[in-house]
């Protein structure tokens, strides 16, 4: 019986630590799946953000879409954003900044991004979440459709990252994923 | 001779005839009481013979199948012997035909299972096998002769198929490789600009799915017996992020099914 209580024992131990091994000492592959998965989230949002400035998508699409990129953010979070006739960065709350890009009064916009990398690694904190910080560059320009372009910038933002790793079950299967919450993007540079 | 002729015609027929009959039925009565009377050898040795048959029933080493064995046990009751030891035998005999039956449900039941399952298979396609080959596997569910209604029509659907595949049909290729293709499609006509392909590519797929809200996982990485997933997602969104980020970077993993052969499940994993 004794023998019967110990085995339990080490198993339990066994499947405990090694659930505690998922989280913390990740092999230098899984720590490149997830910087990759925190990167590819930012190229999401390039696209959602190209879509939803985009005068073309209709109303309905964009719709979801900002949904979807809400979706990709911390709650409260904030994007900075700049213009060459001004010194100021405005922040706007997320679903704010979409409906804003939206409605943006030109004929016509583009907005990609590009050099999109990380600045500051993937660094584990003390409560199990990795945060860390993607640079991205943005071109931005604007049309009209008589005048054509009436104005184009380049800006540099930084975008901190927060990946925790949390479990869920799905159809009987307890499933261990990386959630990737984007923060604040802050407005770095702003240049034509 | 005329003699002969004037004795016969002196015999009182009508009376020589109630005599004949009497005798039969009396012949025939005695006959009857030496049948059904039986003696104590004879009862004896029935009841030897009738434990003898019953052995092997209740030992459970009986070779013949579940109705010969049943028919035996019943005619041994039909008998009645009346045997103390006999009829103990009977009821054990009776135990062990039940658990026969159930062991014999059981079995067919697994053996349905099991060959829903290889039939969902077969529709699926999932090995991308050849007409012949599925063919081949199909003859063999057939061969089963398992009676069941369920799987007589997944045949039918699975031969329908096989059909369709040997008239060279669309629907010949896998389904695997036909949410392969969907997802490079609907990526690749959102990236030209035909959004109304993407939409309408999105709206068919949809339909091998039991629901617009079936999970997809998709593996980021895998080592070992940890595997590390994106945060969770479902079709409708999944196919729909395709259009949005005009790209399609992640290969089918597994595939799960539910009994009408619709995708229950879907396991993605990162290129």
């Amino acid at each position: 019986m004794r023998k019967i209580l110990s085995l339990i024992i080490l198993a339990s131990l066994f499947a405990v630590s090694n659930r505690v091994a998922a989280q913390d000492n990740l092999s230098p592959q899984r720590k490149q799946a997830i910087d990759s998965l925190a990167l590819e989230k930012v190229r999401d949002l390039s696209k959602y953000i190209s879509i939803i400035g985009d005068k073309k998508t209709p109303w309905s699409d964009a719709q979801r879409v900002i949904e979807r990129a809400v979706e990709l953010f911390m709650e409260n979070s904030e994007i900075g954003v700049s213009s060459l006739s001004r010194q100021d960065v405005n922040y706007y709350k997320v679903r704010e900044y979409f409906d804003r890009l939206m409605q943006l009064n030109y004929d016509r916009v583009t907005i990609d991004w590009y050099k999109i990398q990380y600045v500051s690694d993937l660094v584990r904190q003390p409560d199990g979440t990795y945060v860390g910080v993607i640079t991205i560059y943005q071109r931005f320009q604007a049309y009209d459709k008589e005048k054509g372009l009436v104005y184009e910038d380049t800006t540099k933002k930084d975008i901190t990252v927060y990946v925790k790793r949390k479990e869920t079950q799905i159809g009987g299967r307890l499933i261990g994923f990386w959630d990737v919450m984007l923060g604040d993007i802050r407005v770095k540079e702003t240049s034509k | 001779m005329s003699e002969i002729a004037s004795k016969i015609k002196s015999i009182h027929w009508q009376r020589m005839m109630f005599i004949l009959l009497m005798v039969i039925m009396v012949a025939g009565v005695e006959s009857c009481k030496s049948t059904g009377k039986m003696s104590k050898k004879e009862r004896k040795a029935q009841i030897e013979n009738a434990k003898r048959q019953l052995q092997p029933i209740i030992n459970g080493t009986s070779t013949l199948s579940y109705d010969e064995q049943k028919r035996i046990v019943g005619q041994i009751m039909d008998k009645n012997l009346n045997d103390p030891i006999l009829n103990d035998m009977i009821i054990q005999a009776q135990q062990k035909l039940k658990t026969l039956l159930a062991e014999q449900t059981q079995a067919k039941a697994l053996k349905i299972d099991l060959a829903r399952a290889a039939l969902y298979d077969l529709l699926l396609n999932k090995d991308n096998k050849s007409a012949d080959e599925m063919e081949m596997e199909l003859n063999a569910i057939k061969r089963q002769n398992l009676g069941d209604t369920e799987i007589d029509e997944l045949i039918a659907r699975v031969e329908k198929k096989i059909q369709d595949m040997r008239a060279g049909g669309g629907s010949s290729l896998p389904v695997k490789a036909q949410l392969e293709n969907a997802f490079t499609t609907i990526a690749n006509s959102a990236k030209t600009g035909n959004l109304s392909q993407a939409e309408s590519t999105i709206q068919k797929t949809l339909q091998y799915f039991s629901s617009d809200d079936v999970p997809v996982l998709i593996i980021i990485s895998r080592e070992g017996s940890i595997v590390d997933y994106d945060k969770p997602t479902t079709i409708k969104r999944y196919l729909q992020f395709l259009k949005d980020t005009k790209s399609s970077k992640n290969d089918i993993d597994a595939i799960m099914t539910d009994n009408n052969g619709k995708i229950k499940g879907l396991d993605l994993i990162k290129r």
